[in-house]
């Protein structure tokens, strides 16, 4: 291999690489995105299960005052679990991943409201 | 336009109006500082997307040794105007503008000519309506800067966190920031307007303003739609306020602790520097602190397994409550810490898990700082 094909080499690989590289954060932030937008459906789709279910119950028996604050614990409940499983659940950064397993304080104020 | 001024007092000007001019600007006339002389004297003007100086250099002031032989403006692009001023050889200096915009400089034996730009075509700064204004002691809005500008949030996702939170009522000044990781709030008692304002300041803005406060100056502030406007000396200093609203940071701050340390903000400040030695070398930057009411101490560890660890004991002034194991951030409780200065210092937890405060023990609900722990677990 001569120089020139050695120096040639090398510029297709770096231009090569360069490609790569902004493929590869191009796939990371597609991902983060679906990740981001599951979180968000997850909790879309428990805050409608509790709608329907709370509905549901109160067309058999109107009005009883104890189911609503138990409704209110199990929703507290899987916005607890979806922020242990790494996920904001405030309105600040509503299903955007928790960078580094670090807390926010309004997620906390939101799960542990009284 | 043509003035003679002593270039010393000219630099000092020039130095101030340039804190708002950014080279990598958008809009070419925002490179160049607009100078205009009038029957008062020179004003100069610096200007960005979001902050925009301007600064008056007075002819009655004699120490300016400043005289206008023609009144004018024009436009001059800052950054080899300035080195051009600070690099001339005598301590006086001329500057003229010819009617094509020529401006020649002249000092000793040295004359540049460099082209001006219009000033006409330069953008006018936000008029502010004169009624409406507080006035601060610099330091103590300094000071506000300072505690409160640390907790300013950095990432562009949520911008209104990237700002100082204001509220006036009521004689009282709230200033508020936070990142969602930790909050910092001060409050003042100030007098001499009952209106009632609430805006967002970007932080970037205030540590610029905090720069060029000077000692013991007086801080005139006045409010518009989006606008704010600072006075102090000769300088006005303009900011735009972030626009949306600022999220109800009054629930945030835990009323109730199991768990309380009082010690000096700089004892802890020190162990804990030594600490984050070590979590800074690891992987994620963690701090432990081992609270054991029992024995009046606290223990403090860090722990990087490629490293190493270090543990440390502290007496604090008293230590009341539950036992407590909690680990944070050292970075952020190290922020906040600075921020007390030599003072005494209450930390409370309620939980591993809930967020602490830390508060000087004299006068404490004037300033909080609020962290949140990580989970370890
Ligand atoms: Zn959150």
């Amino acid at each position: 291999m001569n120089n020139k094909e050695l120096y040639t080499g090398f510029k297709n690989m770096e231009s090569q690489t360069k490609l790569m590289l902004t493929r590869f954060s191009e796939l990371r932030e597609a991902m983060n995105e679906v990740l981001e937008k599951n979180s968000e459906l997850e909790i879309e789709n428990q805050h409608l299960r509790e709608l329907l279910e709370s509905r549901s119950k109160e067309d058999h028996n109107p009005k009883t005052q104890p189911q609503k604050t138990q409704k209110h614990s199990e929703s507290r409940k899987t916005l607890e679990k979806l922020f242990n499983a790494g996920f904001h659940v405030c309105n600040q950064f509503y299903g955007k991943p928790r960078e580094n397993g670090e807390g926010c304080m309004f997620c906390d104020e939101i799960i542990n409201r009284k | 336009m043509k003035f003679s001024i002593k270039r010393s007092a000219f630099i000092q000007s020039l130095n101030t109006v340039s804190r708002a001019i950014s080279s990598k600007t958008t809009i070419p006339i925002l490179t160049g500082i607009k100078i205009t002389a009038d029957s008062e004297g020179l004003i100069l003007t610096g200007s960005n997307a979001d902050i925009s100086i301007e600064t008056q250099i007075k002819i009655d002031d004699a120490k300016n040794e400043l005289v206008i032989e023609e009144e004018g403006s024009v436009v001059l692009t800052a950054g080899f105007f300035v080195s051009i001023v600070r690099k001339l050889p005598d301590e006086k200096m001329d500057l003229s503008v010819s009617n094509d915009l020529q401006t020649t400089i002249k000092s000793g034996q040295s004359e540049f000519t460099i082209n001006g730009l219009n000033a006409s075509n330069y953008p006018h700064l936000p008029e502010i309506d004169t009624d409406d204004s507080v006035t601060f002691s610099g330091d103590i809005f300094k000071e506000i800067i300072g505690q409160t500008v640390i907790a300013v949030s950095t990432q562009e996702s949520r911008p209104i966190l990237t700002g100082v939170h204001f509220e006036l009522s009521a004689g009282k000044l709230l200033a508020v920031a936070t990142d969602s990781h930790r909050l910092s709030q001060r409050s003042i008692n100030f007098s001499g307007s009952d209106r009632d304002y609430n805006f967002i300041i970007p932080g970037k803005s205030l540590n610029e303003l905090s720069r060029m406060i000077e000692e013991h100056q007086d801080l005139e502030m006045r409010i518009a739609e989006n606008q704010v406007l600072f006075i102090f000396g000769d300088t006005f200093f303009y900011s735009r306020l972030l626009e949306g609203n600022y999220p109800d940071t009054s629930r945030l701050i835990p009323e109730e602790s199991t768990t309380q340390v009082q010690l000096e903000a700089p004892t802890l400040l020190a162990s804990i520097e030594r600490a984050s030695l070590l979590s800074h070398a690891s992987r994620n930057n963690v701090v432990k602190l081992t609270i054991t009411p029992s024995d009046g101490r606290i223990e403090i560890t860090g722990d990087s397994p490629d490293v190493g660890t270090v543990e440390e004991e502290l007496e604090p002034e008293s230590v009341t409550g539950d036992e407590l194991e909690i680990s944070f951030n050292p970075d952020y409780v190290k922020d906040a810490l600075h921020s007390f200065g030599k003072t005494m210092i209450e930390i409370s937890f309620s939980s591993a898990l809930r967020p602490f405060t830390l508060k000087p023990t004299e006068d404490g609900d004037s300033f909080i700082q609020l962290v949140t722990p990580v989970r370890t677990f």
